[in-house]
């Protein structure tokens, strides 16, 4: 069973992530939402309207890719674009232009995609997918391959076509991508949801998050860290003060600040929906331990 | 698995009633531009194009002649003649290949850049995306036949001129009856240009693999023509695609038959629709939505394919021999003996003889095979005596003739007579002018069914 009684509502305008580890869900989700497969058993509702397998009528106010996009590598973009226009029955005149302008390739529209890097294509895959003037934007992994510089950018792509009303579904692995750019976040684990809410519901309900801290004085932020019963502090074995938090840090911050210890570096180690995420998608228990234990992973880059 | 699912964005974004639709038409208009935008269906269209205008330039600075190609010995005389010879090495290779060319990678093309899943996700169905590129296919087929045949026909009369076609009765056409039977000729190759054109594109989508489907029609092809020089029954021939390319020839003959051009196009509709059957069950089945499994390069896989396709080819070798013979030595002597009647009236006609019309030519004919069976395509030897009449004690004077014959299974032949017993091939006419000797090479076809 890849997906089971998966309910969504995507609201004009909103960005969701949808998240899970590997072998999840999340793809075989979208797989079925476009009717790329069928589903063995049930049924699959969009827009109110049942979604019968192949009927791509049904795939109306509907547009984005699996995966990745793909074009004919031997054309320039721009026709890429229309003939994916062609098989929606044709774009009206100057949509590609507007679509190519609103993905940043205006300049680029007329060469071959084969001279494209990775973040081309990817803008070239939601370009193709505005062509269908979507309600519904479904995105699988947008960021994949894509420098941070990359990943950025499409994050404020994405962000701007959720302003002019279109709904988005973003389905993504790495967490830090989406944080910034979702409105609400649906989390699946072996084909379930497990959590469905608000971003700020989300931050409010992370077990915690992970810092860490170099001060002035290391060794009284460590001292005043204990008068803080939501924070555990440590230090690394190379010397770092790594800190384990259940709650918010502005108030021993504050203090830091108060005891006259200048705060020279707080770097986010793992934010409050990575810690979400693990927790749910994990049997682990995220005490102030498991917290730790996660940055060192985070940091070790495991 | 199963899965309920519901998306329900905003009621205030604009409902998707106002969409256009693709459907065929639109999978054709954009398959069609990416067929036109392709370097390879452009050079195919030059190719079509250039290549019966340089093969005609090429005849104009030498007195040589494709003599083995049926009409070939006529090609400087008769326009339509050039015309001919290219539509006979079409149908027996250029037709295989162009169809291979330009239908072999256009499902394949799909795997190879894995936009399966992008065109999908569009507005177009499975089956609107067969039909259109189907449809796609077919029209780029059609166009570079009717670019050939314009081409070679305007080759024909621009730079040989329209002389009158000799056909395969020995018959001299008017200019008229000429163009309407190479035209119609041509429009007979149309039903098995489109049966290799569905054959490049079953190979395309079962191999997922561009080389097999542009390359396959061509090796199909070859080995079809293979088989259609071994055996000796008629069957099994006649089933063969590539021998409904020659469908054609009939109408040339003194008195049409029309039963091989019945069963060409039978053979042809039967090829597409076997084609087209197998690869639409092969799309409907395909998992587009799976990640593609890389495979390992083995030798597994192609030598099964090899000893299987080696296994089919000794089969059909073996039922080439199924069916009455449909090549004797009295059919044989039945075409050969008026056609080289005629052929002798067109020469004394042409020497500026009298020819009284109607006039036979006593003639006796013998034929035997050069091989161990009596029957079959290969080599044969027509022996022709003819009596003239002359005056005193012996009435007539026998004048022996020999042909070394070369017989197809289609029931075509070309018969070439040593210089010794018919003179050269190009002779001197009435009027000074070098022309074709009629009877040097006579080609010739009769019904093997």
């Amino acid at each position: 069973m890849a997906v089971d009684r998966v309910d969504l509502v995507v609201e004009e305008g909103e960005v969701r992530g949808l998240l899970g580890p590997n072998g999840a869900g999340k793809t075989t989700l979208l797989r079925l939402l476009f009717g790329l497969v069928a589903p063995d058993d049930g049924a699959i509702e969009l827009f109110d309207r049942p979604l019968g397998s192949s009927d791509s009528i049904n795939l109306d106010g509907v547009a984005g890719f699996v995966e990745e996009p793909t074009f004919y590598p031997y054309l320039s973009g721009r026709v890429n674009l229309e003939l994916y226009a062609e098989l929606d029955g044709g774009a009206d005149a100057g949509r590609v232009g507007e679509v190519l302008e609103q993905v940043g390739l205006a300049g680029r529209g007329g060469d071959r995609v084969s001279g494209y890097s990775t973040g081309m294509r990817q803008r070239l895959g939601i370009a193709a997918a505005l062509l269908r003037s979507p309600r519904l934007l479904l995105l699988d992994e947008p960021t994949s391959g894509l420098d941070p510089a990359g990943a950025r950018d499409m994050g404020r792509l994405v962000r701007e076509l959720a302003g002019d009303g279109t709904a988005v579904l973003l389905s993504s692995h790495l967490i830090g991508d989406l944080e910034t750019v979702c409105d609400s976040f649906t989390v699946l684990r072996l084909g379930k949801v497990v959590w469905n809410g608000s971003a700020a519901q989300l931050r409010d309900q992370a077990p915690g998050s992970a810092y860490r801290l170099a001060t002035s004085g290391d060794a009284r932020a460590l001292e005043i860290a204990e008068h803080h019963p939501h924070i555990h502090a440590t230090r690394s074995q190379t010397g770092e003060i790594r800190l384990a938090v259940q709650g918010r840090i502005d108030a021993y911050v504050l203090d830091l600040g108060r005891a006259d210890i200048a705060v020279r570096r707080l770097e986010l180690v793992v934010s409050p929906l990575e810690s979400m995420f693990f927790a749910l998608t994990t049997d682990v228990e995220l005490d102030s331990a498991g917290l730790a234990e996660l940055a060192e992973a985070a940091l070790a880059g495991t | 698995m199963s899965a309920t699912h519901a998306l329900r964005p905003g009621e205030a974004i604009p409902g998707p009633a106002s969409r256009r639709h693709g459907g065929v038409w639109s999978v054709y208009r954009a398959e069609r531009r990416k067929l036109a935008t392709q370097l390879s269906t452009r050079l195919l269209a030059l190719l079509c194009v250039v290549g019966p205008f340089a093969f005609a330039g090429v005849l104009k600075i030498q007195t040589g002649s494709p003599a083995d190609t049926l009409f070939g010995v006529w090609v400087h005389q008769s326009g339509f003649a050039l015309s001919l010879v290219v539509l006979g090495f079409c149908g027996a290779w250029g037709f295989p290949v162009l169809a291979g060319v330009l239908a072999g990678d256009i499902f394949a093309s799909e795997d190879r850049y894995g936009t399966w899943k992008m065109v999908l996700t569009r507005s177009s169905t499975r089956r609107s995306l067969f039909a259109g590129k189907l449809l796609a296919a077919f029209t780029f087929s059609i166009g570079l036949l009717v670019l050939l045949a314009v081409s070679s026909l305007a080759a024909g009369l621009l730079l040989i001129g329209d002389g009158s076609l000799v056909d395969l009765g020995g018959r001299t056409l008017s200019t008229g009856h000429g163009l309407a039977l190479v035209l119609a000729a041509w429009l007979l190759n149309v039903l098995p240009m489109l049966a290799f054109t569905s054959l490049a594109v079953l190979l395309s989508i079962a191999t997922r693999n561009g080389i097999v489907g542009v390359i396959g029609p061509a090796l199909v092809d070859l080995v079809m023509q293979l088989l259609l020089l071994v055996g000796t029954g008629v069957w099994l021939h006649s089933l063969l695609a590539a021998s409904a390319f020659q469908g054609w020839y009939t109408l040339f003959t003194a008195h049409p038959y029309f039963g091989p051009l019945v069963i060409a196009c039978i053979v042809s509709l039967i090829w597409i629709a076997a084609c087209l059957v197998g690869s639409w069950l092969l799309i409907r089945r395909r998992d587009f939505a799976g990640t593609p499994v890389s495979r390992r390069p083995g030798w597994v896989v192609p030598v099964r394919v090899a000893v299987g396709s080696a296994i089919l080819v000794a089969f059909l070798a073996i039922a080439s021999n199924w069916g009455p013979a449909g090549d004797t030595a009295a059919k044989l002597k039945a075409s050969l003996e008026p056609t080289f009647n005629s052929l002798t009236l067109l020469q004394q006609r042409e020497l500026g003889r009298t020819v009284a019309p109607g006039a036979k030519l006593n003639v006796l004919t013998t034929c035997s095979r050069r091989a161990s069976t009596p029957a079959g395509p290969g080599d044969w030897i027509c022996t022709l005596d003819v009596f003239i009449p002359q005056p005193g004690a012996q009435p007539f004077n026998q004048t022996p003739v020999t042909y070394d014959v070369s017989l197809q299974s289609n029931g075509c032949y070309k018969a070439e007579s040593p210089p010794t017993f018919v003179g050269q091939q190009t002779m001197k006419d009435a009027h000074g002018n070098q022309v074709v000797n009629p009877l040097f090479v006579i080609y010739g076809c009769f019904n093997p069914l």
